[in-house]
């Protein structure tokens, strides 16, 4: 009993590690520009779609990775530098109809690429290695994704609690308008605000294509899940976006051994209860 | 007086044309301006969120199911009677709205986009995995067109109710548009702190807007599933949720026949470009994006720009 929990439990940090890798960028980004980047999951898919293309190429994971990152990072400051930017000054709405259409928009351009069917790669022989705990075998790949996780929550700390260029983001993040009266370019703030975002997602999904096929409109109900993670967190709460990833993904992963014919219930619920409760979320100010 | 004799001159003129359709005994046309008049509907509805609120909604998808599946499944369990399955359809939207209104509405634009999503999303889950209610993915077949006071049995004949519900359901959404309550959605719209400052209760106004909009978004889908017979789950997915929004920008959000024009020209491309239909997402992303860099007033906005009229 205790050890299925235990296997649970670790499939959940799993889980969870998958959904912080979306996540992170969406609340990235959303705390800083104030838009709801609507296109996050479908790059995150196309960051998959682009490994897979390199690797089939190549047959070098680590070099898939690195491309499909630095690709999808470029596509997203280009949808800001051209299509969000322009439409700052108008109503938010318009933004997050801006970034729903790039979505619309990816998901067809990937079906026509990449065919309607999923399609998925293989792990790499290094990441494929059993790893045995407590009589279960677990492919090295497990905790890899759990180790990047982490790394990518310690990287984005760093950089935006302990250097000087964080503390910028951080009085954007806070007032736009004296973050300009201090001559903090905002504007590129804002482009590479969408760069980082987009990086972590094109570099979430080329680590997760070897684990979770890829198909046009798996976007769809990824986005869902990002969001409803990081709205129970607060919008724009990297810390409680980690935590509540974590929440998420162990409670989704206990859930399935009891209720298993449930499980897409499970989030709903808890975002409900949360709404309800505290509607600015968990880690949210109010 | 002359302006309201205008109008009702302007709506008879309509409903003779649409009429006249009748006589030209070419189903496929008359399938057709059924089907516009079905989006039309659906669009007008839809506008009462995104042109008055200013909100957009990803979830109208579900209204517009919940009432095709309340025709599909009141026909299957209870007698079968078209009228009668007919208002449970819209009954069930109606209450669905208000259920999805009261959880989201209490927040941001954001949050309200983003929630009703995943709601539509949870419906169309439960479709596809409450299998033995509402038949799984292959949905429900063979819905009747009888009631016990009348029958439609052809396409031809079922067109003259979907030409009186849409005629109903026109002079109520411009009743609506022009009455008090318009206004006070346009105000609530277009600058909310004003509208506390007022005295109303946004979050009261902006639930009652989404109950009127899912309710006529629920009588679109209860036409919808009348037409074909049949309902399938795919009319749940979100998708069909932008495509009101795209007739909406499409005809000019900010115009009471933005979303009529709109619809036309939606169902117009669609038939004429069935081809397409692979790539239908893609193109409608594209005119999402080039309505909003470009022309944000939509089609009529154009017009009135050319012809320095107002619509």
């Amino acid at each position: 009993m205790l050890e299925l929990l235990g296997h649970q439990l670790l499939t959940g940090l799993f889980r969870s590690s998958y959904y912080w890798l979306i996540a992170s960028g969406l609340t990235l980004i959303f705390g800083v520009t104030r838009v709801v980047n609507f296109a996050h999951a479908a790059f995150f898919v196309l960051g998959g779609y682009i490994a897979l293309t390199v690797d089939i190429l190549t047959g070098n994971f680590w070099l898939s990775v690195a491309t499909s990152t630095i690709a999808v990072g470029l596509l997203g400051m280009a949808v800001e530098r051209g299509l969000v930017k322009p439409l700052y000054r108008v109503e938010s709405l318009y933004q997050l109809l801006i970034t729903f259409a790039v979505t619309l928009i990816i998901n067809d351009a990937s079906k026509l690429i990449w065919g309607a069917a999923s399609r998925s790669m293989k792990i790499p022989a290094e990441l494929a290695l059993p790893v045995k705990i407590a009589g279960r075998s677990y492919p090295l790949f497990f905790f890899f994704i759990i180790a990047t996780a982490v790394a990518v929550f310690i990287l984005l700390y760093i950089v935006l609690e302990k250097t000087f260029w964080g503390l910028k983001v951080k009085s954007t993040w806070r007032d736009v308008s004296m973050a300009q009266a201090l001559r903090i370019n905002t504007g590129r703030i804002y482009t590479t605000t969408f760069f980082i975002g987009s990086l972590l997602a094109g570099f979430g999904g080329a680590c997760m294509v070897a684990f979770t096929p890829v198909a046009p409109g798996l976007g769809d109900s990824l986005i869902i899940t990002a969001f409803i993670i990081v709205v129970i967190a607060g919008l724009g709460n990297l810390i409680g976006a980690y935590v509540s990833s974590i929440l998420i993904g162990v409670a989704e992963s206990l859930f399935l051994l009891y209720l298993p014919e449930l499980d897409i219930l499970l989030i709903f619920v808890i975002m409900a209860v949360v709404l309800l409760v505290r509607p600015w979320g968990l880690f949210g100010e109010k | 007086m002359g302006l309201v004799w205008r109008k009702i001159v302007d709506v008879v003129a309509i409903i003779i044309l649409a009429v006249a359709v009748l006589f030209t005994r070419d189903t496929f046309l008359i399938y057709l301006m059924s089907l516009f008049m079905i989006f039309a509907i659906f669009a007008l509805s839809y506008n009462i969120i995104l042109g008055y609120l200013k909100l957009i909604s990803f979830g109208h998808s579900l209204f517009f199911a919940a009432g095709a599946y309340g025709v599909a499944l009141s026909s299957k369990l209870a007698p079968p009677d078209m009228l009668l399955s007919f208002l449970f359809g819209i009954v069930l939207a109606a209450v669905l709205s208000v259920t999805v209104g009261y959880i989201t509405l209490r927040h941001s634009q954001i949050y309200f986009a983003m929630l009703t999503l995943a709601f539509a999303m949870l419906f169309y889950a439960l479709l596809i995995k409450w299998r033995d209610f509402t038949g799984g993915s292959d949905g429900i077949s063979g819905i009747p067109r009888v009631s016990v006071l009348f029958s439609f049995p052809t396409t031809e004949s079922y067109y003259i109710f979907v030409l009186l519900c849409f005629t109903v359901a026109f002079i109520l959404l411009k009743l609506i548009d022009e009455s008090f309550i318009g206004i006070v959605f346009r105000g609530l719209g277009d600058n909310e702190n004003r509208f506390k400052f007022l005295g109303y209760n946004p979050v009261k106004y902006r639930i009652l807007a989404l109950m009127l909009s899912g309710t006529f978004s629920g009588l679109a889908g209860t036409l919808y599933a009348l037409l074909y017979r049949a309902v399938t789950p795919d009319i749940a997915y979100w998708t069909v949720a932008a495509e009101p929004l795209v007739m909406s920008l499409l005809g000019g959000s900010a115009y009471f026949l933005g979303p009529v024009v709109g619809a036309a020209v939606f169902v117009g491309i669609t038939t004429a470009a069935a081809r397409l239909a692979e790539i239908w997402q893609l193109i409608m992303g594209v005119i999402i994006a080039a309505l909003l860099l470009g022309v944000r007033g939509g089609l009529l906005g154009v017009l009135e720009r050319l012809w320095q009229k107002r619509f």
